[in-house]
């Protein structure tokens, strides 16, 4: 029954993790469910439109890891495994539901610059390319405001409001701390493609800050 | 304000911003990197909105992400019975 989660390439809490879970420990369950949430949700409403679908998927990719768990090998994390499994179901819904799947090439090409042209000076100007007028040093905000609740409600807002990739890539690697490539590898995404993501997230959050401030 | 980059020796204000992300992340090779660098220590505008990208990133991790609700995880419980005990 151990097969291959003693094997020296699983990490010692996930390999131990998922004999708990194949032994039906419900507290082990509990405790990957609540952890590995906030990351499922996201990478299911990177493909889904609704947050109710969404939740679907994640109850579905649930079922596929616990059906799946004689077959996880440790050749990935286990939280990259179960993120893959949610990617899969997610893009399967997508189909069935006729949406456009978010994260293709034609969700990368185009896109808006990080910054509005008219920020910048024209080529026909002095001092070409560069700025009009500097963006402001938040820095020089109280503490109070930058760090206050007000504050962290418009990120969160402009989160909210990011299109469907972008948010997805964003609440991994920036809200829930995940590194890049662990990104790519359950989402599937090239390392150029996923920091395009990240890019213009970061830049529309930004945009949004600033306009927060400026008020 | 600083004096502008020359076109064939550096970056405009307008290419660095599109170029953070790319730094930030170290994915920059060292010469475009040095390039950068250089742009940023005589640019006060592209080095302010560097750190205003970095804060944005900074916040964004501030951010209490989604709990499951109740109703999923409970759910989510007899799903797991049901397939413990079969």
């Amino acid at each position: 029954m151990i097969g291959s989660v003693g094997a020296p390439d699983v990490a010692p809490s996930d390999a131990s993790l998922v004999e708990r879970l194949r032994g039906g420990d419900e507290r082990a369950f509990e405790e990957v469910v609540s952890r590995f949430y906030p990351a499922m949700l996201a990478v299911a409403r990177g493909y889904v439109g609704s947050l109710g679908v969404a939740e679907e998927v994640v109850q579905e990719a649930w079922l596929g890891v616990l059906q799946g768990l004689g077959r996880f090998e440790g050749r990935s994390t286990l939280r990259t495994w179960v993120l893959r499994i949610v990617a899969n179901i997610a893009r399967d819904r997508a189909v069935r539901d006729a949406r456009s799947l978010p994260f293709s090439p034609s969700d990368l090409e185009g896109g808006d610059p990080a910054v509005e042209p008219r920020r910048f000076r024209l080529t026909t100007e002095p001092f070409p390319g560069g700025w009009r007028s500097f963006p402001k040093d938040w820095r020089l905000l109280p503490e109070t405001r930058l760090l206050g609740r007000e504050t962290l409600d418009a990120v969160a807002e402009a989160i909210a409001r990011l299109p469907d990739a972008q948010r997805t890539v964003v609440t991994l690697r920036d809200v829930l701390g995940f590194g890049a490539d662990e990104v790519c590898e359950a989402l599937d995404l090239t390392a150029g493609n996923q920091r395009v993501l990240l890019h213009r997230g970061r830049a529309r959050i930004r945009a949004q800050l600033e306009r927060h401030f400026d008020e | 304000m600083s004096e502008p980059q020359d076109r064939a020796s550096g970056y405009t204000c307008r290419e660095v911003v599109e170029l953070v992300t790319e730094y930030l992340d170290g994915a920059m090779r060292p010469e475009d990197r040095t390039t950068l660098e250089l742009h940023l220590n005589f640019c006060d505008g592209c080095a302010t909105f560097l750190e205003q990208i970095r804060t944005s990133a900074a916040l964004a991790g501030s951010v209490t992400p989604d709990q499951i609700p109740d109703d999923v995880a409970e759910a989510l419980r007899t799903a797991f019975r049901e397939w413990r005990s079969a």
